[in-house]
């Protein structure tokens, strides 16, 4: 499963943390600096605990991120000798009291996975499909978006992985973050509005299509088996009539099988409204849409009109770049949570 | 894949034992937290100059990576916590409840299992006759009840001192300099510092230094207990502890034997969050990376009667003389020797059996009494500190012939001696005890402890007794207390099954009330009968300490911050 589906871009970045401890400070390692870069980041105002805080998450800078994760990867949790039947392993002179070889990471990493909007312009709508290439340059576009917003925090944090003391720019931290990148295999995502039209497999055809030249060659070697040497009324030779059409029939299901799996490769169109300017504006919409309806109870219905059109008029509901919901908040109830 | 050791990430004294890097001399303090926020401001300002494990510089070496190597500290500190500490910082339930039982229970309930508290009392008994009366007071006073109390001792400070420039026997002034400022701030954050040490609980920290001998007329650290044993040679190895190159050295007779030579222990033995012998990741509380790269220390004052031990060594040797036939000197060296597995210079049993070979093998490496005093000291610190001292194994001697079964050595360290494969008797073509040249560590290599600590009292220069102050002051590490320590101490120090020595204890360190013997084979070819030691009296008794978590670097923020989540 690639990293795009539903129109967004499940992005998975690690980088390598240096060992050791940065000179002018040898008490406290970069794992450690990394952390504390870490903890020290503020939360969104996603809480009513963290509502009335000073600091918003550096992430809510900007409009493409529905969700964001850094942490510390320290190592691969290690579940224990692969096990084998004793007698067995007797038999092959496997001597069980030594120990195995256990897997470890290499160092430490710094993992970062974003959910993003696979856009490279803010406002753009959310793409079905994107080359390799263009995914790239998605995450790129995403890297500088974050560069330009958060440049402090990631220093920072980053400062303490290999080979992030040459970015100094944008556009090399995009290039920092894209050979930190790792293919995400199983992304997850919030469910359709209405479901769209799925890339459902062929299946009868290529059943089908699979079966019927491998049919006539079984018929074929048949009669070839009984003595026919020709096919009655075309009159083919049934020995090379029967090899071609198992040959062609092996291949045709070869061929099927490799258009399954692409097709399930394929990712799923975007979600109506999945984008995250959307999102933002629907939340801004339906709070406002529920104060304009327990206002207005029982007016009549030429107030209920006016207040409608007033309504429309503030909060521009065709509108998703004004009268909206910033990023990183749960409430468009204080005016400072609002985007005018 | 091989992974380094976030060294940084690790407290020093898990991976050194600062003794014998040059660091003679020790200061504990303790310390109570009236409430967790002054135990988290007072851990957060501790934390800022804990030792870490990260490299020294070697001499003439220029650091191939600067960031990876530490200057070498004037004065050593590390910090461990109590079972009643971390509950006073107010640490989650849920990751105060999945600490091992034993952690929990600390180590005065389990004085029964140690073997501190006489097992042939009830508890009932044991309380009325207030066994831990000869205990030092602060440790007396540490949870006296299941409830949090006033004497709770709740965090351990160590210090580690090296000389002072230009002097034999005076600690650095980095050591007082570094004791000041903790106590300052130990009252700036509100945190109490606990006294009450010493018999007479007249002392405001527990001092410890190495014993000092005078040698040609200059006073000098010695490797030597106040029985006059060399101890603290065998200290186990695990695999990341020390640079690959070192490592190929000090592997010998110190990692675990498994076919193909001395190997390292697995990391996990030693250092929580890292795979272990059993080839499994041993158990932790939440969050993972609280317990990670930390490990447990049991903090033990083990008081020596050094009077009890001469007068009982002097009448044995009498007797020992007698049935042995041989000298009044060679009768008490050789008892010492065969109590203990190794000759009072640490030369062992194992490698060199007879006191003739002994006298010997001294004369050859130069520390005889006949070699002049310094250059005696200077060439018995190299043997001591080579291979040579540590690499033997015990199953080419099952019968106990060289190194009795029984010995102190063999019991704390049973190398190769316990798989169960070692045949026993005699081999038919050689007429001699099997080689046994297959024999591993399987059994053993699952109860290493780290010692880290040093002696306690006055030095060899002046008179000791049972009454005055002398002993171990004995840290022991280990992942787990209750399968390494405890083990350690409850089935191979106090009983002696494994060993075939019946009820028998360890004859250094055992408890004698009752059982009093210790049984010396003979090699029947020599002629002899065995002899065996029949008035052992308890040489060593614990005079109190409680068990500790020595947390990771990680941890130690994580705890000074108050965010320990455990979900």
């Amino acid at each position: 499963m690639p990293d795009l589906d539903t129109g967004h871009l499940f992005l998975t970045t690690l980088a390598p943390i240096k060992p050791g401890a940065p000179v002018d400070d040898l008490q406290t390692s970069h794992v450690q600096l990394a952390r504390i870069a870490l903890a020290k980041l503020p939360t969104a105002h996603q809480s009513p605990a963290t509502n009335d805080t000073k600091y918003n998450s550096p992430f809510a800078r900007n409009q493409r991120n529905h969700l964001a994760r850094m942490f510390v990867l320290e190592d691969v949790v290690y579940n224990g000798r692969n096990t084998q039947n004793p007698i067995l392993a007797r038999i092959e002179g496997n001597d069980q009291t030594k120990p195995q070889p256990v897997d470890r990471l290499n160092a430490p990493y710094l993992v970062f996975c974003a959910d993003i909007d696979a856009i490279t312009q803010d406002g753009d709508p959310l793409p079905t499909n994107l080359t390799a290439e263009a995914q790239q340059d998605v995450r790129k576009s995403y890297a500088r978006k974050l560069w330009d917003t958060m440049e402090e925090e990631l220093t920072e944090i980053y400062s303490n992985c290999y080979g992030f003391e040459t970015v100094k720019t944008a556009d090399q931290f995009a290039d920092y973050l894209d050979r930190c990148h790792v293919e995400t295999t199983m992304p997850f995502h919030d469910y359709y509005l209405e479901l769209p039209k799925f890339h459902n497999l062929p299946f009868k055809t290529l059943l089908y299509g699979v079966l019927a030249p491998l049919v006539v060659g079984l018929l074929a070697l048949v009669l070839w088996l009984i003595g026919v040497s020709d096919v009655p009324l075309l009159g083919w030779s049934t020995l090379a009539t029967w090899i071609i059409a198992i040959a062609l029939g092996l291949l045709l299901a070869y061929g099927a099988i490799r258009f399954a799996l692409w097709n399930g490769e394929k990712p799923l169109p975007p979600g109506k409204y999945d984008d995250l300017p959307s999102v933002l504006k629907a939340l801004y919409v339906q709070q406002k849409m529920s104060d304009l309806y327990v206002d207005n109870q029982g007016a009549s219905d030429q107030d209920l009109y006016d207040a409608f059109g007033k309504f429309i008029e503030e909060h521009k509901p065709y509108d998703r770049k004004s009268m909206t919901q910033t990023p990183g908040v749960i409430s468009s109830e204080s005016p400072k949570n609002v985007t005018p | 894949m091989t992974r380094k050791l976030d060294l940084n990430d690790i407290q020093g004294n898990v991976t050194r034992a600062y003794g014998r890097y040059s660091f003679p001399f020790a200061r504990y303090y303790f310390f109570h937290f009236p409430d967790p926020a002054s135990g988290r401001a007072f851990v957060d300002k501790v934390r800022t100059v804990v030792t870490t494990a990260a490299r020294w510089p070697k001499k003439d070496q220029k650091p191939e990576d600067p960031s990876m190597v530490q200057p070498k500290p004037d004065c050593t500190t590390n910090i461990a916590l109590s079972f009643t500490g971390l509950l006073a910082l107010g640490l989650p339930v849920r990751t105060l409840q999945a600490f091992p039982d034993e952690f929990i229970e600390g180590m005065k309930a389990r004085a029964f299992i140690l073997g501190d508290r006489d097992p042939g009392e009830t508890e009932r008994a044991a309380e009325k006759n207030k066994w831990d009366a000869h205990w030092d007071p602060i440790w007396q006073n540490n949870r006296t009840s299941s409830a949090p109390a006033e004497g709770d001792v709740h965090m351990l400070v160590t210090l580690n001192a090296q000389l002072a420039p230009d002097t034999t026997d005076k600690p650095h002034p980095a050591l007082a300099e570094r004791a000041e400022w903790l106590l300052e701030a130990a009252r700036k954050a509100g945190v109490r510092h606990l006294g009450g040490i010493g018999a007479k609980g007249d002392e405001d920290y527990q001092s410890a230094s190495a014993v000092f001998e005078n040698v040609g007329g200059v006073n000098l650290p010695t490797r030597k207990e106040h029985f006059g044993f060399t101890d603290g040679i065998g200290d186990p190895v695990f695999e990341g502890q020390l640079s690959a190159e070192d490592e190929a050295k000090a592997v010998v007779g110190r990692g675990k034997l498994m076919g193909e030579g001395w190997q390292p222990l697995a990391t996990g033995e030693f250092v929580l969050g890292h795979p272990d012998e059993s080839q499994e990741l041993p158990p932790t509380a939440p969050p993972y990376e609280f317990m990670r790269n930390g490990t447990f220390v049991a903090f033990r004052k083990l008081h020596e009667n050094v009077g009890t031990f001469d007068r009982v060594l002097k009448e044995e040797a009498k007797r020992y003389a007698n049935v042995a036939n041989v000298g009044d000197v060679e009768a008490e060296e050789t008892l010492r020797a065969k109590m203990c597995g190794r000759w009072s210079d640490g030369v062992p049993l194992a490698k060199v059996p007879t006191y003739q070979d002994w006298r010997a093998f001294q004369k050859q490496h130069k520390f005889d009494p006949d070699t002049p005093d310094l250059e005696a000291y200077k060439n018995h610190d190299v043997y001591v500190r080579s291979g040579e001292a540590r690499d033997f194994r015990y199953a080419d001697d099952m019968p106990g012939y060289k190194c009795p079964s029984g010995a102190h050595i063999r019991r704390v360290n049973t190398r190769d001696y316990l798989d169960p494969l070692n045949k026993t008797g005699k081999d038919p073509e050689t007429g001699k005890p099997h080689e046994n040249p297959d024999a591993t560590s399987a059994l053993n290599k699952r109860r290493r402890i780290l010692r880290r600590g040093l002696p306690y009292g006055p030095s060899n220069n002046e008179a000791k007794d049972d009454s005055t102050e002398q002993g171990v002051i004995m840290l022991i590490m280990c992942a787990s207390l209750f399968r390494q320590f405890e083990f350690v101490q409850q089935q191979w120090i106090q009983y002696g099954l494994d060993f075939h020595q019946g009820n028998n204890t360890c004859p250094l360190l055992g408890r004698h009330d009752r059982h009093k013997r210790h049984t010396i084979p003979e090699n029947p070819e020599s002629g002899k009968p065995p002899y065996v030691m029949s008035k052992l009296d308890t040489f060593v008794e614990c005079r109190g300490g409680d068990y500790f978590f020595v947390p990771s670097m990680t941890a130690l923020r994580m705890m000074a911050m108050g965010i320990v989540d455990p979900t």
